[in-house]
């Protein structure tokens, strides 16, 4: 046996090692230099370089006073909240800029994460702005972001197998009954996952149907027929034919795979589904079209729910004034319209839609457009990820729909939700 | 010489049925990864059309190249300081009587036990007052941490044992106390050491909460945050493509690390030679 | 069993050399366990009293000030939900039987990585590829592949048949993918268990006659007891805890979630840190008593236990 001496010897060189192992790899990552301040940018994850290109130009623009450092978060959205959240609740001072979804600013700005927008610098940040982008950024009548990109779904089908695209819903589920007589494609492409995804589907019938989720203070669920009238639809469409098998497990992107891969005849989807059909499958391609979105009553078009990311200026930030600047950039005129072309993000300035060089890539602009004006915004409060899983929950799988004994169940959930009691499922 | 033959042929059958089982889902995700973005949702099991592609586009840009730097730094470091400490624990759990011992046991059970999800945000302010939020450092120390319960289980599971009465016959047959351990007590330990090695290492290689949540940036994130980070054409595109050429791509050097170190689990069978 | 002492020592200097021999023992033992202790407490003392404190808590995150302390309240809501219930009852299923499927087919592999008459080397990293490969990548292939219209493995089943969004089906195809993933761990430790059954012993079973599933169940099987119950413990402890898979074969839905993933969500998504961090514990007290068991009635090789000198 190594005698007790040797032994704690080589323990502490050991220890030691380990020490210098340590104090070495933490050595690393040091920063602190004199010259321009360095602003942090978190945003969601984007390959095309168009933010990267946003991020150096206005680094440029500043005149040496910033630069700025576009660091990336998950491609998940709940990746995302979840860095951001971590960092804003230790007080990170590190985190300047941020991209949030558009439903999150309520519960930043709640949480005093985020810092308002005032004077001068709100009214350059809602200025030519689509005031559905302007109410995701707004709580309690505070502005507390800069709307960045925008986005909204339309009816995608094919004009081979439909000639006149559908009005209403029951008009949709009709064709595509009669297209499942005939043997041809015929399914309807929606999310009907477990997930943000079947709110938002939720949230655009109930608004269609003139009702809302929670009443406009916030404070309790409104519901009520609409939302009766908007559970009966999902039911309906899961139920007949038109509902893909893999409906109750489909995000976007299983929508836009059931597409190109031919087995559908209508997709309510984002427009990312244009170019992807273009290089994917340019067979098809050449009778993929698009129109509105259907609507729930007939005579009143529906109101799609918005989408997309707003800047936030971080609390804990060490030079807000900076901030705050670099981020009215980063979303200026030229940099949305890079975003646009470069990285398929819909711009959130109105101006834009007109452009020639949007309209050449985006012919559905003037429909998006059209969608963005009359979108509806996703219940705002800061509870909204419980008032989502208590949505999405309730909901799904959505062939087990019972209209009016779902929607009070929901009613129970979303109340609990709003006071945060309780467990989520 | 049919009796062999026969033996040979089942052996056979059997080495192919166990390797059709472990290796057809792999096939899938390596048959993903070649394929173009248009015949993603075919299904076919074997590409139509191969393109390489997938694996041109994750080294594009240096992130995953650091990545993986990254995940092969942390992971060997952290196993090698987990198994040293690990082996010694376990050494002393295993032969020596000391005060404690149920204690350190059920401790280090404790630890294996808990819900990590719990635990990572207190690790993270932790780490960000000390300053070695997205080093590599702070990724080796919990790494080392959460892995040394299960090393130190597994391996004094395996030192119990062995038969420690051969060393003391070898030094009465002449062996230096250094012969006698190298000799004698190395090979019995062996396998335990390598598979505790194994394990240790798969777990740093592939874990992803604490990577995604300890790490910010390229300077320390290792190959399963790295894979979160890839995006497709638009932000709703799931990258298959890309992800499976990483998954590929990473799972090469565990295939390699495993293939050095299985020989080495079944290599102390000599020992029973000692007895004489 | 006490070590054979020389004959003729007076009995005094036998008990003084045993305590001078037992202190050195006891200061080696500390010696050798003091940095793996020290290691494991300093990074975890913190986390997990804090994760306890929490749970006494009411604490969301995004109302930081509203904190305030509820004692057990916590734990009485999430005990009366019926969220946790079904949870529970979710992975109590999914344990049990992925860990059954795992010893039988983990056995296997393990006489086959063992025995094999060529190409073991081959066999071997084969088996251990599973286990290599990232968690959430192999889960994703095993959506893919079972999505109809997409994936080799739905083609196989009835036209229109999605098994992903039925809760049976899916929580079925969830114990397929964990079995597929974590056999391989299985069979290792059974492999190094089965490296330590002496040769002879099995030979002499076989001169005696004895078949070769009577070799197995009297002879190896009993020696690689301890091996056993080592792989089945973590096993156990960690197929309790599973997450990866569900999250991304169904991500909970259709009441496929186990209580990780109630916890994921109440502790980041709901941003409830009370709730959050009661689940935790209660996860975590069921996990112990999960080793308890094992320790006690089924005697896994507590390593705490007097060393055996043979």
């Amino acid at each position: 046996m190594p005698g007790t001496r040797a032994l704690r010897s080589r323990w502490s060189t050991a220890a030691a090692g380990l020490l210098v192992l340590a104090q070495a790899l933490t050595g690393c990552g040091s920063s602190g230099h004199g010259g321009p301040v360095t602003l942090n940018w978190y945003n969601f994850p984007d390959d095309s370089g168009a933010l990267q290109q946003a991020a150096d130009r206005c680094g440029r623009q500043s005149g040496g006073r910033y630069t700025i450092n576009y660091n990336k978060l998950p491609r998940g959205a709940d990746g995302q909240r979840q860095q951001l959240v971590r960092r804003m609740a230790a007080h990170d001072t590190g985190v300047d800029i941020l991209g949030l979804d558009v439903t999150w600013s309520a519960e930043f700005a709640e949480a005093g994460w985020i810092r308002e927008w005032t004077g001068a610098m709100k009214e350059q940040a809602t200025a030519d702005t689509l005031d559905a982008a302007v109410r995701t950024a707004t709580w309690q009548g505070r502005l507390f972001a800069a709307p960045y990109n925008s986005n909204t779904q339309l009816l995608w089908y094919r004009d081979d197998l439909v000639p006149n695209p559908p009005g209403t819903w029951s008009e949709m589920l009709a064709q595509a009954d009669a297209l499942a007589k005939a043997g041809k494609p015929h399914y309807v492409e929606i999310q009907g996952a477990q997930y943000e995804g079947l709110t938002v589907w939720f949230n655009t019938l109930v608004t269609s149907a003139g009702g809302s989720v929670l009443t406009p203070d916030a404070q309790a669920p409104s519901l009520g027929a609409p939302a009766v009238l908007a559970a009966q639809v999902m039911h309906d469409t899961a139920t007949s034919a038109a509902a893909d098998p893999s409906l109750p497990n489909q995000m976007e992107d299983q929508n836009r795979l059931a597409m190109e891969s031919g087995t559908a005849a209508f997709e309510l989807n984002y427009p990312f589904v244009y170019p992807s059909m273009k290089a994917n499958q340019p067979e098809l391609f050449k009778h993929f079209r698009w129109a509105p979105y259907p609507a729930v009553l007939p005579g009143r078009p529906a109101t799609v729910t918005i989408g997309g990311i707003d800047l936030a200026v971080g609390a804990y930030g060490r030079h807000p004034d900076l901030a705050f600047e670099a981020t009215l950039c980063l979303r200026d005129r030229g940099n949305q319209l890079t975003n646009a072309l470069k990285g398929g993000l819909p711009p959130s300035l109105r101006s834009l839609y007109q452009a020639a060089e949007l309209t050449a890539s985006y012919p559905f602009a003037a429909d998006v457009l059209a969608a963005l004006d009359t979108a509806s915004v996703r219940p705002q409060t800061p509870a909204y990820q419980n008032v989502s899983i208590a949505i999405s929950h309730a909901l799904s799988p959505p062939a087990d729909i019972q209209p009016e004994s779902t929607m009070a169940d929901v009613r129970r959930q979303i109340q609990d939700a709003l006071g945060s009691k309780g467990l989520i499922p | 010489m049919s009796n062999r033959t026969r033996t040979l042929t089942s052996w056979g059958i059997a080495n192919l049925v166990v390797v059709l089982y472990a290796l057809f889902p792999v096939w899938w995700i390596v048959a993903l990864s070649f394929k173009e973005p248009s015949t993603l949702t075919d299904g076919d099991f074997i590409p139509r059309k191969w393109t390489w592609e997938n694996y041109r586009g994750i080294f594009r840009t240096s992130e995953f190249t650091r990545a993986l730097v990254n995940s092969i730094g942390i992971s060997v470091i952290a196993t090698t300081v987990a198994v040293v400490l690990g082996t010694m624990a376990a050494y002393a759990v295993a032969r020596l009587r000391f005060p404690g011992k149920r204690l350190l046991i059920g401790v280090s059970l404790l630890i294996a036990m808990f819900p990590p999800i719990s635990l990572v945000s207190p690790l993270f302010n932790i780490e960000r007052v000390l300053g070695i939020f997205d080093t590599w450092g702070g990724l080796i120390i919990p790494y080392m941490t959460f892995s040394l319960p299960l090393a130190i289980y597994t391996l004094s599971a395996f030192f119990r044992e062995i038969p420690w009465d051969l060393e003391k016959a070898a030094k009465v047959d002449g062996a230096t106390p250094w012969q006698a351990f190298r000799l004698v007590i190395a090979p019995l330990a062996a396998p335990g050491v390598f598979t505790t090695g194994i394990l240790v290492f798969i777990f740093c290689w592939n874990d992803f909460l604490f990577a995604i949540s300890l790490t910010s940036t390229t300077s320390a994130r290792t190959v399963p945050a790295a894979i979160a980070f890839f995006t497709g054409s638009s932000q709703f595109q799931q990258p298959t493509g890309s992800i499976a050429a990483a998954a590929v791509v990473i799972t090469i050097p565990i295939v390699i690390f495993v293939l050095l170190f299985q020989r080495r689990i079944v290599a102390g069978l000599t020992a029973g030679a000692v007895k004489g | 069993m006490t070590p054979a002492t020389a004959l003729g020592d007076p009995a005094a200097k036998k008990v003084a050399e045993r305590s001078e021999g037992a202190r050195q023992e006891r200061r080696l033992g500390l010696l050798l366990c003091a940095p793996a202790a020290l290691v494991m407490l300093a990074v975890t003392a913190y986390p997990i009293v804090y994760a306890i404190y929490l749970s006494l808590q009411r604490y969301d995150l995004r109302f930081p000030q509203q904190a305030h302390w509820v004692g057990l309240a916590n734990y009485g809501a999430v005990l009366t939900s019926k969220f946790w219930w079904q949870a529970l009852w979710v992975t109590v299923l999914i344990t049990v039987v992925s860990v059954a499927i795992e010893l039988v087919i983990g056995l296997a592999l393990a006489l086959v990585m063992h025995r094999a008459a060529f190409g073991r080397g081959t066999v071997r990293t084969a088996v251990l590829v599973p286990y290599g490969i990232v968690t959430v990548v192999a889960a994703y292939s095993w959506q893919y592949a079972w999505t109809p219209g997409v994936g080799y493995l739905a083609a196989l089943l009835p036209e229109g048949s999605a098994p992903l969004t039925d809760q049976w089906q899916a929580i079925g195809l969830i114990i397929l993918a964990e079995v597929w993933k974590t056999t391989p761990f299985m069979a290792l430790l059974l492999l190094a268990g089965l490296a330590l059954v002496p040769e002879e012993t099995v030979r002499a079973a076989m001169v005696d006659g004895a078949t070769f599933w009577q070799r197995l169940r009297l002879v190896v099987l009993p020696l690689m007891k301890p091996a056993i119950l080592v792989a089945l413990l973590f096993r156990t402890l960690d197929a309790f805890r599973v997450f990866d898979n569900i999250y991304v074969l169904t991500g909970g839905s259709n009441d496929t979630g186990s209580v990780s993933i109630l916890g994921y969500d109440n502790l980041f998504t709901a941003l409830n840190l009370g709730i959050g961090s009661a689940i935790s514990v209660l996860i975590f007290l069921c996990v112990a008593v999960i080793a308890f068991v094992f320790i006690k009635v089924f005697g896994a090789a507590a390593p705490g236990g007097e060393p055996e000198r043979r």
